[in-house]
C-alpha cells in the first residue's frame, strides 16, 4: 500500500459530558483508493469516530492524521465528503439550490458549481427533480442528493454514514456500483453501515468497534481466511470410516449426510472424496466455504462480550454509550 | 466570503419559506397604505383617501403643522408602536427557530463539517437572522418615503435611517435569543427568554423614566415654592404651609433620586432599544419647526411658565434630558451589551460538541 494512509488515528478517546465513554482508545488505519468498512452495533462508536474526524465534535483524545493533516485541521475538510446518518436538509431549499448552498460553503464559485451540480444530479439520478423542494423528497431520493452533496467538490476521501439507508433495492445496487467506480477513479471511501451484506463485495478493509472499542482490523481476505470450511454432500449414512480422519466432522442430512472439513483442506478432501465414490455414495455437492463479514462481525461480538464476563467492570464511565 | 455569501443565501430562502414573513410583509404593506391615504385639505386633514375629513384649525394644507403631524405620525407612531413592537414581536416569532433548527441533529453536521469556522458560521446565521427585519424596514422605509414625498412634498433621506435604527434595535434583542437558543437548543424556551428580557428592558426604562419625571415634578414645585417664600411678605399666614409643603418635596425628592441612581446604573448595563429606535425621531425632527409632542401637549400654544402644570413641565424636563444624551452613546453601549452576549453565545457554539 502506499506509504501515507488516508486516515491515521491513534489512541482515540471520546467521553461525553456525563461520563458516556464513546471511544476508548480507538487506532484505524484507512489506506487510500480503498473502500473501508467501519462496522458495528449500535452504540459502538461509529458515528462518533466519524464525527471527529469531520470537526463536528472534539475528542478527548486523539493522535493522527486525515490527508496527511492533523485530526482537527479545517482546511483539510475541503477535500472530504461527508454524508451523515439521518441528515437533515433544509426542506424549503430545491435538490438544485441544495447543493448550490454546500457547494458555497465550501468555496466553490457559482460558474464551478453549476455545471458540476448537473453532472452530480445526473450521476445520482436526480436530474428531473433538480428544481423541486428537498422537503418533497422521499428518504432514498435525500440519500441520493446527500450523496451528491458530498461529492461536489471533489473530494479524495468521502466518510459516508449508512449511505443506502432508506434506498430501495435498485437505488442501493446503483449507490454500490458509485461507490466502485469512486474507488476507481482513487478515492478513499469510508463506509459506516449495518448492512454487512452490502459491505461485503465492497470492501477491502474492515474495522469493527465494539462497545467504543476497535475488536477487529484488518484486510477482509486476510480476516476471514483463517476460517475456510470444505463441505460435501453425498448419500447414505455416516461413515464408518469418520473417526480415521482427522477433523472429518459429519451431519446428517435431508438426503444423505455432510461432511465437513475446516481449514485449508483441499488435499484431505480428495481423499474422502475418493473413499466415499468407492462406496458408490452419489455426491450431490462439493463446496469451499469461507467466513462471511456477517460471522466475522457475530464472532466480534461474542468475543467482545466473553471479555467483558472476564474482566468485571471492563466498560467503565457511568453509562455504556 | 463565498461561504458567506452562501450562508446568508440561505437565510433568505429560509425567511421567505416562512409563512410568518409573508403575513408580516402584506401587514406592513396595509400600514404603510393607511398611511399613504392620508392627506391634507384647506379645512383640516383627509383619511382613507378622501373617505373621511377631520376640521382641524392648525393642522391643514396652509400651515406647518401638516407637515410634522405627517413626519410624526411615522416617527412616532408607525415607527415607535408598528416597528418596534408588533412587527419586531412577529420578527421573533419568525427567527427564534433559526438557531435550535440549525443546531439540530443532523442539520448542524452537514454545516459544520466544511471548511468554515464556527465562528463565521454562528455570526453569519445570526446576520441571517437581522435579513428578516432589514428587509421588511426597507421596504416600509420606502413606502413611507414615497408617501412622504406625494402627501406633503417632503422628500427627505433621514426616513431611511429607520433601517438601521430597527435593525439595530432587533438586534439587541436577537442576540439575547441566539444565547437562549444555542444554550437551550429549543425555539420556546428562547422565545420565552427573549420576550422575558424584552419586558425587563421595558420595566427599567419605564420605571427610571416615571421616577425621573416625578422628580422633576418635585422640583418644580420646590421652584415654584422657594419663588413663592421669597416673594412673600413675612409675616403672610401661607409661609408656614409653603415652608412645610417645601420640607416636603425636599424630601420626596431625596427619596425619588434613591431609587433614581439603581435605575439608571440598570440601563446603563442594558441595552437602549427605544432610545434606539427614537434616534429617527431626532435626525426627521431636526428639520420640523415643532415635534408631535409639543403639538399635542399644547405647550406650543402657552409661554407662560407659571401657569403650566408641574407634570407637564417635568415631562418637557425629561425629554429635553433624553435628547441631550448623545446617539452615539446610546447605540455604542448598547453595541457592546450585543458584543459581549454574542461573544458568549459563539464562545458556547465553538466549544459544544454536535
Amino acid at each position: 500500500m502506499t506509504a501515507e494512509p488516508a486516515i491515521l488515528v491513534q489512541d482515540v478517546h471520546k467521553t461525553f459530558r456525563g461520563g458516556v465513554q464513546a471511544l476508548r482508545g480507538v487506532s484505524m488505519r484507512v489506506d487510500r483508493g480503498e473502500i473501508f468498512g467501519l462496522l458495528g452495533p449500535n452504540g459502538a462508536g461509529k458515528s462518533t469516530l466519524v464525527r471527529i474526524l469531520m470537526c463536528v465534535i472534539r475528542a478527548t483524545k486523539v493522535q493522527g492524521h486525515v490527508l496527511g493533516n492533523p485530526v482537527g485541521h479545517i482546511p483539510t475538510l475541503r477535500r472530504v465528503g461527508y454524508l451523515p446518518e439521518h441528515h437533515r436538509f433544509p426542506p424549503y431549499l430545491t435538490a438544485n439550490q441544495l447543493l448550490h448552498y454546500f457547494g458555497g460553503l465550501e468555496g466553490m464559485p457559482r460558474s464551478q458549481r453549476r455545471p458540476r451540480i448537473a453532472e452530480l444530479l445526473e450521476r445520482t439520478g436526480m436530474r428531473a427533480w433538480a428544481t423541486k423542494k428537498v422537503g418533497s423528497f422521499s428518504k432514498g431520493m435525500q440519500q441520493r442528493v446527500g450523496l451528491a452533496q458530498a461529492l461536489l467538490h471533489d473530494p479524495d476521501l468521502l466518510l459516508l454514514d449508512e449511505p443506502t439507508d432508506g434506498v430501495d433495492p435498485v437505488g442501493r445496487r446503483e449507490i454500490r456500483q458509485l461507490l466502485l467506480q469512486l474507488r476507481d477513479e482513487g478515492r478513499t471511501i469510508l463506509v459506516n453501515s449495518h448492512i454487512l451484506a452490502e459491505l461485503e463485495p465492497l470492501c477491502t478493509q474492515v474495522a469493527i468497534l465494539v462497545k467504543g472499542t476497535l475488536a477487529r482490523e484488518g484486510r477482509m481476505a486476510e480476516l476471514t481466511a483463517g476460517n475456510q470450511q470444505w463441505t460435501l454432500t453425498c448419500s447414505g449414512l455416516p461413515p464408518a470410516w469418520l473417526e480415521e480422519i482427522a477433523g472429518l466432522k459429519c451431519h446428517n442430512h435431508a438426503d444423505g449426510v455432510e461432511l465437513t472439513m475446516a481449514g485449508d483442506a483441499a488435499e484431505t478432501m480428495q481423499q474422502v472424496l475418493d473413499r466415499v465414490r468407492s462406496e458408490g455414495r452419489t455426491v450431490t455437492s462439493l463446496r469451499q466455504s469461507g467466513e462471511t463479514l456477517e460471522d466475522l462481525f457475530m464472532r466480534s461480538l461474542d468475543e467482545s462480550a466473553h471479555a467483558d464476563a472476564a474482566v468485571p467492570g471492563a466498560v467503565t464511565g457511568k453509562r455504556q454509550a | 466570503m463565498i461561504a458567506i455569501l452562501a450562508i446568508l443565501h440561505e437565510s433568505w430562502l429560509s425567511l421567505r419559506a416562512r409563512g410568518i414573513f409573508k403575513i408580516t410583509m402584506g401587514l406592513n404593506v396595509l400600514v404603510i397604505v393607511l398611511f399613504m391615504s392620508v392627506s391634507f385639505s384647506d379645512t383640516g386633514v383627509n383619511v382613507f383617501f378622501g373617505l373621511g375629513h377631520i376640521e382641524h384649525e392648525y393642522v391643514n394644507l396652509h400651515t406647518p403643522w401638516a407637515r410634522v403631524v405627517y413626519l410624526s405620525i411615522f416617527t412616532t407612531f408607525i415607527v415607535n408602536l408598528w416597528l418596534a413592537w408588533i412587527a419586531a414581536g412577529l420578527a421573533l416569532l419568525s427567527t427564534s427557530s433559526i438557531v435550535p433548527d440549525f443546531l439540530s441533529q443532523g442539520a448542524v453536521e452537514l454545516t459544520l463539517s466544511r471548511p468554515v469556522s464556527r465562528t463565521t458560521i454562528f455570526l453569519c446565521k445570526y446576520a441571517g437572522g437581522l435579513l428578516f427585519v432589514i428587509v421588511q424596514v426597507s421596504v416600509f422605509s420606502l413606502g413611507a418615503f414615497i408617501a412622504a414625498g406625494w402627501r406633503i412634498g417632503v422628500w427627505d433621506p433621514a426616513l431611511f435611517l429607520a433601517v438601521p435604527l430597527v435593525t439595530l434595535f432587533y438586534s439587541y434583542l436577537f442576540c439575547v435569543n441566539v444565547l437562549a437558543g444555542v444554550i437551550t437548543r429549543s425555539t420556546l424556551t428562547a422565545l420565552i427568554i427573549t420576550l422575558a428580557f424584552w419586558f425587563v428592558i421595558f420595566a427599567v426604562r419605564w420605571s427610571e423614566r416615571i421616577v425621573t419625571e416625578v422628580t422633576f415634578q418635585e422640583e418644580v414645585h420646590i421652584e415654584r415654592l422657594e419663588k413663592k417664600i421669597a416673594g412673600a411678605d413675612e409675616n403672610s399666614p401661607k409661609i408656614e404651609d409653603w415652608t412645610l409643603r417645601l420640607e416636603q418635596s425636599k424630601e420626596m425628592r431625596l427619596t425619588l433620586q434613591a431609587w433614581q441612581g439603581p435605575l439608571e446604573t440598570a440601563r446603563v448595563f442594558l441595552p437602549e432599544t427605544a432610545a434606539t429606535v427614537d434616534l429617527l425621531k431626532r435626525a426627521v425632527d431636526q428639520s420640523q419647526p415643532a415635534t408631535i409632542e409639543d403639538i399635542m401637549s399644547g405647550r406650543l400654544f402657552e409661554t407662560d411658565e407659571d401657569e403650566r402644570r408641574p407634570h407637564e413641565i417635568a415631562q418637557e424636563r425629561r425629554e429635553e434630558r433624553d435628547r441631550n444624551i448623545s446617539g452615539w452613546w446610546i447605540v455604542l453601549k448598547s453595541l457592546i451589551f450585543e458584543a459581549v452576549i454574542l461573544s458568549l453565545a459563539v464562545w458556547i457554539f465553538r466549544r459544544r460538541d454536535y
